[in-house]
């Protein structure tokens, strides 16, 4: 019997999945070079025509796919890889060399891209730079067909399989089948990668980021995914078999029972109504929204647009991002959050001692003034669908909200002076995720539409305690009652000063949170899709009166344990068998 | 047939990247007239992608458009928005 061996990775797609590997290589293609006789030179171009022939019917099927089942504007790059196949410089440009040379047209081909992408490659841009992967990418293709080699595809895999990969090239992560795929593991890629977004568009579980995936995994060989915990299991001993069959099965009936609540109204029992929203990072994410029941989109986190591209988006791409999103959840409401990027995100060189308390998020923004406008005025297009509103995030000054202010005044203007349509009433928002800014919220309350406290980052610097530092991460508690007051006390101001106040951090979906966020008088939780079934099941059944009986209690407790000890006594007698909805 | 030819400086944040190159070339094809650009002396045809990407136009740098046959005063007014990132 083979040993077990964990391996560790990145999750990135959340979901328990124990299957066969299949390892998906993309073998090195072997160019030869072979005279042609001048008979048959005409064939060889027509061989080369056909190639390119059957290459774009394979990218438009690809990009039809992803139309489908991720969204349009993941698409788009298969845009400039299939007119690289339409060429009419490369095509004539082989065809020529075939005649010239009388060589065959894989050599011709592969010397012609060659030529491209030295050049490209040299480039001082790095975004054109990367754009050799494309160029290859699209080559590769069409060498395939002209050697008439059947693609290592990851559409034809056995059914129960895990893939397993060095990594996944976009066109093939878009054609990876639910169906027959139950999970995905890879060398490389992170949470912003393809084949990251393609996984959790389809809900397959994926580990990502395996170092020596490949040497230490073989065809055929049993294997576990844990997309929550971010591990492959090899070769797992019944024990840990028996573990996960457990686990997964004990998932599956909750998401049985949970389901009918997607449909339901949020509302407590006594009719009080709750916004619940949802929290996503990526446009197609919207489907899961939509799915779950959110009303919503709490938090739009825009910072893929930057991360998934590698450079700064143009202000066309991210309104057709913002603009199809809010399109789609009409006439729902879509917050969007300017982008909360940390400066060593946007520049490779800059590091800094503490990136936490340094230059991030809007302190960013406000430097690169060129970058934030084009952000405010792609959310200011995409408002005219009338549900968006913007917010932004780490606000930590009245001085901050007055300037953003200031220039979101002057973007408006010159969208006037062009005459481009947004919508007038448009709210203006502010995450309220720093101590300072909660305890002058009454005075920031005066220049906003709303609040939506960011639980995870006002626990941090209320605290003073980095959650990814394994020493101290015990001290990280959302329900230290330092935090809890201080949501108090922002509820409070946002209440007196007419706004609305909401609340988007982990806090919002644990269950036995809601009932005092709501006794404290939130008017919003937005979370991940799928914590909402079971965040409806909560409200649904308790009333504002026995709320806010269990918020007065919290409030005078001492320590977080005394507060969660209460919290889950509290809950268990309205609800008994919340025990088998909370982890 | 004359030809018509303007410098333009290319005003697209990230360059002439994949996107609106792809877009440039798909709207250059419409067109029945010849379209060229031409960077640091090298001309490359408009209606090629690989061309136009291998010119490597970062935000800044100085171009010539030329367009030339039936349609070209028409070509020249829709393709240089482009370049100048207000398509």
């Amino acid at each position: 019997m083979a040993r077990e061996k964990i391996l560790k990775g990145i999750a990135v797609s959340r979901g328990i999945a124990r299957g066969t590997v299949f390892v998906y290589e993309t073998e090195r293609i072997e160019v030869f070079q072979t005279p042609i006789h001048p008979v048959y030179l005409d064939d060889e171009s027509a061989r080369f025509e056909r190639a390119l022939d059957k290459t774009k019917r394979e990218l438009v099927n690809i990009q039809e796919r992803i139309n489908q089942e991720i969204g349009q504007d993941f698409a788009q790059f298969l845009d400039a890889q299939i007119l690289m196949l339409d060429d009419d410089a490369i095509n004539k440009e082989v065809k020529k060399r075939i005649i010239e040379k009388k060589k065959n047209a894989e050599f011709v081909f592969h010397q012609v891209m060659n030529e491209y992408a030295e050049k490209l490659g040299a480039s001082k841009d790095t975004y054109l730079k990367e754009r050799v992967a494309d160029i290859w990418d699209v080559g590769t293709r069409v060498l395939r067909n002209l050697l008439g080699l059947t693609h290592s595809s990851v559409v034809d895999i056995p059914e129960g399989s895990i893939i397993a990969a060095h990594d996944i090239s976009p066109s093939e992560a878009a054609l990876i089948n639910p169906k027959t795929t139950l999970g995905i593991a890879t060398e490389v890629g992170g949470r912003t990668s393809h084949t990251a977004i393609t996984a959790r568009a389809l809900e397959i579980p994926a580990v990502l980021g395996i170092a020596g995936l490949m040497d230490k995994i073989k065809n055929g060989e049993k294997v576990i995914i844990d997309g929550d915990r971010g591990i492959l299991v090899k070769n797992p001993k019944a024990g840990r078999i028996h573990f996960y069959e457990n686990a997964k099965k004990k998932d599956q009936e909750l998401q049985k029972e949970l389901s009918p609540y997607c449909e339901m109204p949020s509302r407590t029992r006594d009719g009080r109504h709750i916004d619940i929203s949802a929290n996503i990072e990526f446009f197609s994410e919207y489907t899961h929204a939509k799915k779950y029941g959110a009303e919503g989109i709490g938090l739009f986190r825009t910072e893929f647009l930057y991360l998934t591209r590698r450079g700064t988006p143009t202000e066309e791409e991210q309104y057709r991002v913002y603009n199809a999103l809010a399109a789609r959840m009409k006439p729902n409401p879509v917050i969007i959050r300017t982008y909360d990027l940390g400066g060593d995100k946007i520049f490779s060189d800059y590091h800094e001692a503490n990136p936490f308390l340094g230059w991030r998020a809007i302190r960013v923004c406000m430097d690169d003034l060129d970058f934030f406008k084009s952000q405010l005025r792609a959310i200011l297009r995409a408002s005219v669908n009338k549900n968006v509103k913007i917010m932004f995030p780490m606000i930590s000054t009245y001085e901050e909200i007055k300037r953003v202010n200031l220039i979101f005044g002057k973007v408006k203007k010159e969208l006037h002076e062009k005459n481009i349509p947004f919508d007038e009433d448009i709210q203006f928002g502010i995450m309220v995720e720093t101590p300072s800014a909660a305890i002058m919220s009454s005075h920031l309350a005066h220049q906003v539409d709303f609040f939506s406290i960011g639980s995870n980052d006002l626990t941090q610097y209320t605290l003073a305690v980095d959650r990814g530092n394994e020493k101290i991460s015990q001290l990280f508690d959302h329900f230290h009652p330092a935090v809890l007051n201080l949501i108090k006390r922002v509820i409070d101001s946002g209440h007196e000063s007419h706004i609305w106040v909401g609340l988007c951090g982990e806090l919002a979906a644990d269950p036995i949170a809601i009932p005092l966020l709501i006794g404290l008088g939130i008017d919003e939780l937005s979370m991940n899709p799928s914590s909402i079934p079971r965040a409806k099941m909560v409200l649904r059944a308790i009333t504002i009166a026995q709320c806010e009986g269990i918020a007065e209690t919290v409030l005078g407790f001492r320590t977080a344990l005394e507060v969660k000890k209460y919290l889950r006594r509290q809950l268990s007698s309205i609800l008994p068998n919340i025990d088998k909805v909370i982890p | 047939m004359i030809m018509i030819k303007e410098t333009i400086v290319i005003k697209n944040e990230n360059g002439l990247h994949a996107l609106p190159a792809s877009r440039f070339v798909k709207l250059a094809d419409t067109y029945s007239s010849n379209v060229s650009i031409t960077k640091d002396g090298i001309e490359v045809n408009g209606k090629s992608i690989m061309g136009i990407l291998t010119l490597a136009c970062e935000k800044g740098s100085k171009v010539i458009l030329k367009c030339e046959g039936r349609d070209e005063k028409e070509a020249m007014k829709a393709l240089r928005l482009i370049l100048e990132g207000q398509d």
